[in-house]
Parts: C-alpha cells; structure tokens; sequence
C-alpha cells in the first residue's frame, strides 16, 4: 500500500504492540480475497436501514457496501450551522474539510487503502458556536450478495467519516456499522476533530453479521478545553477490531471513553486504545467492558501516553471482564508511557465470572436461570449501556446484545 | 405440608446435615435454634436449593419432591427463603427484580401479570408497614443497604410473593431492637393457616413476638430435641451445653 506521500505502507505485524491480539494475516488474506460491489442493485431498504441501525431522530446518511445512498439518507433540513454530507470537492464546505484530512493520515496500510479505496466519505460539519440538539446519525450497512455470481466471495468496503466541530459547538454524533447476513470486510476510518471548548457525545455501534471482518479505526484531535465522550458497543464480526486513538493537543481537555463488547461463538472482539496527552490538565477516562461466552475471545489494550512538559494530567483507565464459559478468553493489557511527573494516572483489570450468589438469590425468587443470567450481564455492561444518551438508541443496543447472546429480551428503561 | 425425612448433605466431603426428620403442617410455626456450626443454614439453602451439596433423603412440599427442582421451580411452588447474608446485586433495580419475581412466580401459579402501576402500589403499602423508605425500591438490589435495611427488603419479598412455605435463616440477626421489632411484626403478619414457617434463629428473643408452635434444637445435623416455645425459654436459661445434657438422648 501507499500512503499520502507515496511511500509504501505495510500491513502491520503483530509484533507491533497495538496488533499483538489481533490475526492480521488472517485479515489481510481475507482483504486480499474480498470484491467490491457493483454501486448499483443493493436489496437494502428503509425498512432495513431502520432495523439495523435504528431511526434516532436526527439528519441520517446512509451507506450501503462505501456507497452513499441518497434514498435511504435523510440530511436536506438540518438544524442552521450544521452541514452533512460526503466530501465532494465541488461543494466548499466539504472542501474545506478535506483540508481537515491533514489530520486524516494513514498509519498503516489498512488506513491506507481505506483512503485509496473508499468510494465515499462522509462529512459532517458544525460551524463554531452551534449547539445541535438532534443526534447526526451516520449508518454503514455492508450487504453481502448471497445469491448471485458473487455468492462466494465476501464483500468489501471502505467507509470513511470525517468530523469536523467547530469552536464551542455542541453535537452528539451516532455511527453505526451493521449488516445483512453474510461474509463481509469493512475497513473502516473516522477522524474526529473537536475545536476549543466544543463538546461531542459520540456513539459507535458496530453490529454487523458473525461471518463479517471489521477493521474500525477512530481517530480524535481534541484542541483546547474540549469535551469528548465516547461510547462504543461492538457486538458483531467474526473478526473485529476497533481501535481509538484519541490525541489531547489542547489543555483542559477532557476524554471519557466508555465500552463494551458481547463476545460469543467464535468471535474475536480486539479493542485497541490510546489516548496521548500532550497537553496539560487534560483528564481522560477509559472504562472497558468485555462479555465473553461460549469459545470467544476478547482483548483491550490500552495505552496511556503523557507526553514531557506537561502538567496535571488526570488518566484512568479499566477493563472489566465477565468470562461466561470455560472456553471464552479475555485478555488485557494496559500499557503506560507515563513521561511526566505531575500526573495521577490509574488502571486496573478484572477477568470474572457471573456471582454464583447473585444468581442464587434471583432463581430462589422465582426469577429462571436464563432470565437470571441476563440481568446479571446486562448489570454487568450497565455502566456502558447508561451512559448512551439516546433512550432510542439505548433501548436498540439493548435489544441487539440481547439477541446476540441468547439472553432474553429486556427493556433497559424498565430495569431503571 | 412439609416433610423431611432422613436427610443428609456435605460440602466438600464434610458432612453437614446427617439424619434430619422434620414434618410441618400447614399454617405452623416452627423455629429451629442449635450452636453454631449445627447445620442450621445448610438445612435452609439445601431448602430452598442452593448449589454445592450432597444432598440424600427426602424433602417434599405438598408431595412434590423439592430436591429434584431447580431454585426458581421451589419458588414456584411456595418456597421462600429469607437468606441470612441478602446479595448486594448492583445494576438490578430492586423494582424491576422484585417485579419480575413476582410475575414469574404468578404466571407458573396461572395468575395474571401484575402491572406496573399495581406493583407499585402494593409495594408501597408493605414499605409503609416494614417503615421502608419508598426509595428503596429504585436502588439496586441490597447494594449499599445496611444490615436491618436488606432484612427487611428479604420480609419485603416475602410479603410480595405470598409463598407457602417461608424459611427465615437469622433473620432477627444484626437486628437493633427498633429493626427486629419491625421485621418480627412483619413475619406475624403473613402467618396464616396456609402458610407454614420455619424460623432459624440463635436468639430467643424473635420468639417472644413470633410466638412458634414448635421449637426444635438442631445439634450434629440432626434434631436432637423439640419442644414447643418453652423450649426455647429453657435455652436461653440454660444454654444448648446443658439443656442437651439434661435429657437423655
């Protein structure tokens, strides 16, 4: 692959901290063997879209196979000093941030045939000073032809979001990356860039088929006295991962990262996080949780960097793992690069199981075993699924990891 | 209503319970005291169902066999167990557990599901009654709930779901005088002619306001003397030691 300036950029190895858990060859082969969809012929719907994905109420662009779907987006009346749309040169808003791609630049050869490949890119774009009360809803769905000549190759795509929140703008932002049955490669990027004092609520749902690969990467710049959280629940794939990187320019910033993953199967959930403080009095949180059944297997690697120079930096970061069966795997890592003095910096991790007292106490109510494990795990991931600001979504989430773990259904708003 | 006979567990290779024979009729009281160690609690977990023992004999409730079912099932069928330690459960609210237990055990009973509204209602009666702040009910299962809030949070349940056979093991214990008055009135309450009660306890003193119809001294895994409430006065007089000695096996 080659990168912006023209050299040639590797796939990564695992040798490389932030890919130790991850079985890139298997990636890369499945990349390599995966085809692109024609732009036209997709069964995908309305209907569909808002099974998927949810309909949350705000602007939505949608997205089928890296291809823009003007039929399924709905972004023509958005609130005054919000623009969405796709980075079309033509239209200077977009240009603009374009531009914004100085920021965009591919760290590895993923990124960069994301940004070689990908047919289109998303913007979004909020002028300084504008607080948007509707969330902006930016909805990936891969659809794997199952019928077709194609039948046996996966499906790829290339999604590319670029945000750009402007100086004490206020917005709150839902990505979802879903998809029909079926084998599919999504190598997906997004850049979050977040002004001085602007604030961003940020939800990422990845929810796509257990044959899907997903390779997600979320890049964030925050500049002075930002607010950024960050939400992300990741549910489907066979082999997924999803990194954040989160870049602390400004100081008094500040970065709560919060998620989870409901692992089963066989899938292969790596979350990979760094967040880099090269300011000062910047604080950020980590909060991680992973629940893992039958022969799954998930990672988190986190990565504290505080950079020298800097002064009272506040970093904490945790892992939570709830291991549901003797074959599931759950491995973490946190890893510091603490290089200043004035800093208060914690982490911790934990592998458990389910509360055999707990669960004793709910069945000696009447309460059945499967019944009593759903509400053990969904107080597990609580702290995550809480933390989701759209009761929409919330009820959404809730409904898929239900599904997903062959646990039954509960509404998250009547377990309040 | 039910009848134990020759019952035996152990954990662990340790037997616990060794020879145990207890019958109760419907609507009796009856309290089981013993020094520590006796198998008191085991005799209620193994009850009501708790993992991890060897269990052999005979437990029936109205001639179902308790110890071929599952936890949930004993509870369907009128079993209650007010535990001694009540599980912190954090990220469960208290309402929503205690609402589904209740429908879970009405549906299995053929009645219909209570909603909401109703729920809610009736849960705040009982609150009223055990001097429970209605707060309670939106916080999380006993997490964060002193000793006398969680006991009667378990009295709570046991008003709610109504059972037929109520196992109460220490109920009264890390009870202040105010706490245990409050819970003894609120187990005389649910004494009724249908429901049968088995009270473990190591003080006399919940039996001064739950007056038994019979109280039975649990030593080595067996009941090895029952008497009716007097007994429980010449135990506290006395201590086990010497009450024990004084009759001959």
């Amino acid at each position: 692959m080659k990168a912006a300036d023209g050299s040639v950029m590797d796939y990564p190895s695992t040798k490389e901290e932030a890919w130790r858990y991850t079985p890139v060859d298997e990636i890369v082969s499945r990349l390599a063997a995966a085809a692109t969809m024609p732009a036209t012929g997709t069964s995908v719907s309305r209907q569909v879209v808002d099974a998927l994905a949810g309909d949350h109420g705000g602007p939505r662009l949608v997205f089928v196979n890296g291809v823009y779907d003007a039929d399924l987006s709905d972004h023509d009346n958005v609130p005054a000093g919000l623009w969405c749309g796709l980075a079309d040169l033509s239209h200077g808003r977009a240009a603009a941030n374009v531009a914004l791609a100085g920021i965009d630049w591919a760290v590895d050869g993923f990124l960069a045939r994301n940004h070689a490949d990908g047919h289109d890119s998303a913007v979004v774009v909020v002028d300084p000073g504008v607080r948007i009360d509707v969330p902006v809803h930016v909805v990936h769905v891969s659809a794997p032809d199952n019928t077709g000549e194609r039948a046996d190759s996966a499906t790829i795509s290339h999604p590319r979001t670029i945000i750009d929140v402007g100086s004490g703008s206020r917005i709150a932002l839902i990505q979802t990356y879903c998809g029909l049955d079926g084998r599919a490669v999504t190598n997906a990027s997004t850049t979050i860039r977040v002004g001085r004092h602007a604030e961003v609520d940020h939800c990422r749902v990845q929810t796509e088929s257990t044959a899907a690969t997903h390779i997600g990467h979320t890049r964030i710049e925050q500049e002075e006295g930002s607010r950024l959280r960050m939400i992300s629940v990741t549910i489907g794939g066979d082999i997924a991962r999803n990194a954040i990187d989160v870049h602390l320019h400004g100081p008094d910033a500040q970065t709560e990262l919060v998620g989870v993953n409901v692992t089963t199967g066989r899938q292969r959930h790596d979350t990979v996080v760094t967040v880099d403080h090269a300011a000062s009095r910047c604080a950020s949180t980590q909060r991680f949780t992973g629940v893992i059944d039958d022969h799954g297997r998930g990672s988190f690697s986190g990565e504290i960097i505080v950079r020298p120079g800097t002064v009272a930096t506040d970093a904490h970061q945790s892992n939570r793992n709830l291991v549901l069966s003797p074959n599931a795997e759950a491995d973490t890592r946190p890893w510091l690069q603490i290089l200043a003095d004035d800093v208060r910096c914690t982490h911790g991790a934990t592998v458990g199981r389910l509360d055999d007292d707990a669960l004793f106490y709910l069945r000696s109510r009447g309460i059945p075993l499967d019944e009593a494990r759903t509400m053990l795990i969904g107080a597990f991931i609580r702290d995550v699924t809480d933390a989701i600001p759209h009761p929409s979504l919330r009820t959404h989430v809730a409904a898929i990891i239900a599904a997903s773990n062959g646990m039954v259904a509960t509404d998250p708003e009547r377990m309040r | 209503m039910l009848h134990i006979a020759n019952l035996r567990a152990s954990i662990a290779g340790k037997t616990i319970l060794n020879g145990l024979d207890l019958d109760i009729a419907a609507g009796e009281v009856h309290a089981i005291m013993g020094p520590n160690g006796a198998g008191k609690s085991t005799l209620a977990n193994v009850l009501a169902g708790r993992d991890g023992y060897v269990v052999s004999g005979e437990a029936t409730f109205e001639g179902v066999d308790l110890l071929a079912l599952a936890p949930e099932d004993r509870a369907a069928v009128g079993v209650f167990l007010a535990f001694q330690h009540p599980v912190e459960i954090p990220g469960v609210g208290n309402m929503y557990f205690l609402r589904s237990a209740v429908n879970v055990v009405r549906a299995k009973r053929g009645l219909p599901e209570i909603g909401a509204m109703d729920f809610l209602g009736v849960a705040k009666e009982h609150m009223a009654r055990l001097e429970m702040d209605p707060a309670f009910l939106s916080r999380s299962v006993n997490a964060g709930f002193s000793g006398g809030e969680k006991k009667r949070n378990e009295i709570l349940q046991m008003s709610m779901l109504e059972p037929r056979l109520a196992i109460l093991d220490e109920t009264d214990s890390g009870l202040d005088i105010d706490a245990l008055r409050i819970v003894a009135q609120g187990i005389e309450r649910l004494r009724s002619p249908d429901r049968s009660m088995l009270i473990i306890t190591h003080h006399p003193r919940l039996l001064d306001d739950v007056r038994p119809d019979y109280v039975h001294v649990l030593s080595g895994g067996r009941i090895v003397r029952s008497g009716d409430h007097h007994l429980a006065a010449e135990l506290e007089a006395n201590g086990y030691t010497s009450t024990l000695a004084a009759v001959p096996a």
